[in-house]
């Protein structure tokens, strides 16, 4: 199977001298293409610094990321940008949208600033997914938290990228809401093959993954496949997480 | 990204209106300020006693110096200078000149005076009676046909009447005896138009004709230019920081949209771009607004000039599209500059940011700004030490307003250094708010530091605007306090002649007022006739003596001697207001150069050389009520009376910078509203965790009372710093005056200003239901 991401001996390190934290320690892990992935851990594991070097959004103290076959040692600010671009949907846990544009507007966001036009037809197929059809035209403000999340996954889509990065996707959702959302993203894996990598702490939103990796103090520390809620639960709570 | 910004403002009105507020007011500030100096450049005022001759031949008003490099300079003369009468036969034999007629003008009991030689200039026409032919007969203009003039029998009335002057004439004769300036004429009008080129004279034709006039307009001209240029300047740079603070306000509270775009998909330059455009797309709206506003505003406050006599009547404001399209582009530039700086701070702005629950505090003071903010601050104490050394007030108050914002420039790059070193003093209000302030001002030093900014420039504006004139005033008022010894001052128009024949008189002097260029460079004079003088003045003589003061003596202040480089014993070449050439030997200096005037000259020698020769009397002896039943009419004034009057009136100043103070005053309202409202949810948070509305309004005026305490007191040292060097440069002294009473004014002002600012958005923002506030979106 094909690595859409490659990670080897990263670290991350804030902060110098006395007061520095090592949030990442050594991590070298693959993600292969088409699947589901959560990574959890307890708070202050590693895990948003893991997504945040895994998707280019911040460069690793030392070691290497690989996105889609392409070195991120080295880009600046620019070439970075572009390239998530091209290759890497988001979604984050809140405020996702900007308030100005509509539904159709926020989902083109990043081929506009691109400048790249739209594919209607495929445009017309992801909102269908998503199940946003007759929203197109409304503000963010007009939709709920669960719908907000919707068409944040639609934008994370609309490029077709390499693979989609979601931080806590579901963790400003109700229970009901949240599945909603996680069978969506299963659906976009399935369905559409699209590769996705989601931060959670939530055992059950776990469950939807096709692999589940385990952070604790910046390192990976154990992966589970075809997880199940209670499994996952029980390996987070030797962790230390819920003590 | 023009179209996206658009969108952008559309959708956070209320975030851009701070920015927008500015703009306008900018905008309109400037296009006033420009319609001042276009009609200083290019204000015109219609002749009206000249209209009926085609050239007008009269004095160069101009006194001209060419420098050693070769280029001239020319300055305005005060006085009118006058041309001698031969002009007239040498004119007449030019060929095509049909006719001439000279005249002469002069003060007389508040009319224009001239002799009816002149009448065919306007041309004036007797309605009834017949011209004045013996020398106690007058013909008076229609509007004052029933006008009685004591001493003079009216014998004509004509048909006409100018609209901005009241006219008599004299005889002829008896004119030029009024007058009194052997061989020399106001002007010349020759018939019909011919190009006549003669020495010593200038042909105005048309509206220059007016210039020749009207003096006075000339005068307010020039005014208007250096008026003009230090208000828009002024203003303009108040703008840019004005601009610049509610830009970087309205980006610290889109920092995580725009994080969230730079994650998503925007490189740097994108979100530089999106940022400009929205900065380019409010200006030009806000602009063209403001430039019509502008519009009125200039021509309000030409009003208000004209009543304060500092600009006459008929000189109208030129009105063009140029003072509105400056404006624009000003405007313009100020929001790009603006944008620019904010830019390089959203440029720093990491994506990561975006995925963070929490609203991130801006990072650690950038090491550009604290560069920037250094360097500000040394060239704020090299301004400073400049202003120190800056004798003249034309140059002066305009380099004080410079420094006081340089100063406060320093002070807003450094703010956030500064709010976290005061956050981090250990003090506490008590009670459940002051808890809270305390603690949102440690977490929220960049708040802190946006909010001191405007009010930092409030105060020190403000006190630097009213009290630069207030120290000088002082200044000037303890000299003539001090120096006044006459027991009686009488007003322009008494005889001296009978003054020193009044009962118990001792000493009479005359004095003058007018102005003399010293290689252009303007000194105020006062001539004074020498007898007596000692019990009259006392000029503070520090060096040589005023013993024998008379012919082509004079004496000059310290301050002007130190300029000019002179002592006693030296002779000093002088032009006189009317740019008669003379050469004084100097037998003084003295002290209270303020008080009085720089340059003192004796009676005999200017008398000649100003237009209005009715000189002040300051009386030595004698009783008010003997003096004033010898001297009718005549205004008698005791000594302290004559002091206070003495000094200069500040008035055109403090409504031209009262605009400043005034958009100082909308910047702090801007900002403190928008920081405010902008903590909706923050407050909604707060209530619903069980604090009251009493105390969120409690905390909310602990932290705007901290920022305020903090910024008065950087304000009053900022305006102290600048008034003490303006004070050492103008007056000697390094003491400035704030009045107290105005000062305690400034203060409650600003602070009560800032405290309504925050109260009235807190109170909208907490009308909404907490549960409804936190669930509206960010
Ligand atoms: N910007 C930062 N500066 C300093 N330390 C940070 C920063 N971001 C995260 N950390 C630290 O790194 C560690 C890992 O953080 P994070 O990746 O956010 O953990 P998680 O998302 O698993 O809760 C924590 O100890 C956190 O305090
Ligand atoms: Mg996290």
């Amino acid at each position: 199977m094909t690595e859409v991401v490659r990670l080897n001996a990263v670290s991350k390190v804030y902060g110098k001298g006395h007061g520095a934290v090592a949030a990442l320690r050594e991590v070298s892990v693959g993600i292969p293409a088409g699947t589901f992935t959560a990574i959890m851990g307890p708070s202050g594991s590693g895990k948003s610094t893991f997504l945040h070097c895994a998707a280019g959004l911040d460069l690793p103290t030392s070691g290497s990321v690989r996105l889609g076959g392409t070195e991120l040692a080295g880009m600046n600010e620019t070439q970075l940008t572009e390239l998530r671009r091209k290759r890497v949907g988001f979604v984050f846990q809140a405020f996702n949208l900007v308030g100005s544009l509509t539904v159709t507007e926020n989902i083109t966001l990043p081929l506009t600033l691109a400048g790249v036009r739209p594919d209607p037809a495929w445009l017309a197929e992801i909102v269908r997914r998503v199940g946003l059809d007759g929203r197109a035209g409304h503000r963010p403000a007009q939709l709920s938290g669960g719908q907000q999340q919707r068409v944040a996954i639609a934008r994370a889509l609309v490029t077709r990228p390499e693979v989609v990065f979601g931080d806590e996707p579901t963790g400003a959702l109700d229970t009901m809401t949240a599945r909603d959302v996680l069978v969506l993203l299963r659906e976009v894996v399935s369905g559409l093959g699209q590769t996705v990598v989601m931060v959670t702490h939530d055992p059950v939103a776990a469950s939807y993954a096709d692999t589940v990796l385990f952070l604790a103090d910046g390192r990976i520390v154990d992966s589970m496949s075809a997880p199940a809620a209670d499994k996952v639960a029980e390996r987070m709570t030797r962790l230390g997480a819920w003590t | 990204m023009i179209s996206f910004a658009w969108r952008t403002i559309g959708h956070r009105r209320a975030g851009f209106a701070g920015a927008f507020v500015a703009l306008l007011c900018a905008a309109a500030l400037v296009t006033a300020c420009g319609m001042l100096l276009e009609t200083g450049l290019r204000g015109a005022v219609a002749p009206e006693r000249y209209a009926g001759a085609p050239v007008v031949l009269a004095g160069d008003q101009y006194a001209r110096h060419t420098k050693a490099n070769g280029k001239t300079k020319a300055k305005l003369l005060a006085e009118r200078r006058w041309i001698p009468e031969r002009i007239a036969a040498e004119v007449r034999r030019a060929p095509g000149v049909t006719k001439v007629v000279t005249e002469v003008t002069f003060p007389f009991a508040g009319f224009t005076a001239h002799g009816w030689e002149s009448a065919a200039l306007t041309p004036f026409t007797l309605a009834s009676g017949r011209p004045p032919r013996a020398a106690g007969e007058v013909v008076v203009d229609a509007r004052h046909r029933t006008a009685k003039i004591p001493g003079y029998r009216v014998v004509g009335v004509t048909a006409q009447a100018l609209p901005s002057q009241d006219t008599i004439f004299f005889s002829t004769d008896e004119a030029r005896r009024l007058a009194g300036r052997d061989g020399l004429v106001t002007a010349i009008g020759v018939f019909p138009r011919v190009d006549v080129k003669v020495d010593g004279a200038l042909a105005y034709t048309g509206d220059a004709r007016g210039t020749v006039e009207f003096l006075d307009a000339e005068n307010a001209r020039v005014k208007l230019i250096s008026l003009g240029g230090a208000l828009g300047g002024t203003s303009l740079l108040v703008a840019i920081l004005v601009v610049a603070g509610t830009f970087a306000l309205s980006i610290q509270q889109r920092r995580r949209e725009l994080a969230m775009l730079r994650a998503v998909a925007a490189t740097p330059r994108q979100i530089r771009k999106l940022i400009g455009g929205e900065a380019l797309t409010i200006s030009v709206v806000a602009g063209t607004i403001g430039a019509g506003g502008g519009i009125l505003l200039g021509l309000w406050l030409r009003e208000r000039f004209v009543a304060l006599g500092a600009v006459p009547e008929n000189l109208a404001l030129v009105v063009s599209p140029f003072p509105a399209l400056a404006a624009l582009l000003a405007t313009l530039a100020a929001a790009w500059t603006a944008a620019r700086v904010s830019a390089r701070r959203v440029a720093r702005i990491r994506p990561v940011e975006a995925l963070s629950e929490a609203a991130l505090a801006a990072a650690g003071l950038p090491r550009a700004r604290t560069v920037a903010g250094v360097l500000v601050l040394a060239g704020a104490v090299a301004l400073t030490i400049l202003l120190a050394n800056l004798s003249v007030e034309a140059a002066s108050s305009p380099v004080s307003m410079l420094t006081a914002l340089v100063w406060t420039v320093a002070v807003v790059l450094l703010g956030p250094a500064i709010a976290r070193a005061v956050t981090a003093l250990p003090l506490r209000v008590p009670g459940a708010g002051g808890y809270l302030a305390h603690r949102n001002l440690r977490a929220g030093t960049g708040r802190l530091a946006a909010v001191i900014g405007p009010l930092t420039l409030m105060t020190a504006m403000t006190s630097t605007i009213l009290f630069s004139p207030a120290t000088l005033g002082h200044a000037a008022q303890q000299e003539l306090n001090a120096g006044i010894t006459a027991d009686h001052v009488l007003d322009p128009g008494a005889s001296a002649e009978a003054v020193r024949q009044a009962p118990g008189v001792r000493a009479a002097t005359e004095v003058l007022r007018t102005t003399a260029r010293i290689e252009l460079e303007k000194y105020g004079v006062q001539a004074v006739t020498p007898d007596g003088l000692d019990r009259t003045m006392d000029l503070g003589v520090t060096a040589g003596s005023l013993d024998g003061f008379g012919g082509t003596s004079a004496a000059v202040s310290r301050t002007a001697a130190d300029r000019l480089g002179v002592g006693v014993g030296d002779r000093l070449a002088l032009t006189l207001g009317d740019g008669t050439p003379a050469t004084v030997t100097i037998a003084a200096v003295y002290a209270r150069g303020l008080g009085f005037a720089d340059l003192t000259l004796p009676h005999e020698l200017v008398a000649d050389h100003v237009d209005d020769p009715r000189a002040t009397v300051l009386v030595s002896g004698g009783e008010r009520a003997a003096l004033e039943r010898a001297l009718p009419g005549v205004t008698v004034r005791d000594r302290a009376e004559a002091a206070e009057a003495g000094t200069s009136n500040a008035a055109v100043t403090y409504v031209a910078m009262g605009l400043i103070i005034g958009f100082c005053a909308i910047a702090v309202v801007n900002t403190l509203a928008m920081s405010t409202s902008a903590r909706s949810r923050e407050l909604a948070l707060l209530r619903m965790v069980g604090t009251t509305r009493r105390q969120i309004l409690g905390m909310l005026r602990t932290e705007t009372a901290v920022a305020a305490a903090l910024a008065v007191t950087l304000g009053t040292g900022i305006s102290l710093l600048t008034l003490a060097a303006f004070g050492a440069g103008m007056t000697g002294s390094a003491t400035p005056y704030p009045q107290p009473l105005g000062y305690l004014g400034v203060v409650a002002a600003t602070v009560a200003l800032a405290l309504a600012a925050t109260a009235v958005p807190a109170r909208f923002a907490l009308r909404a239901r907490p549960a409804e506030a936190l669930a509206a979106r960010e």
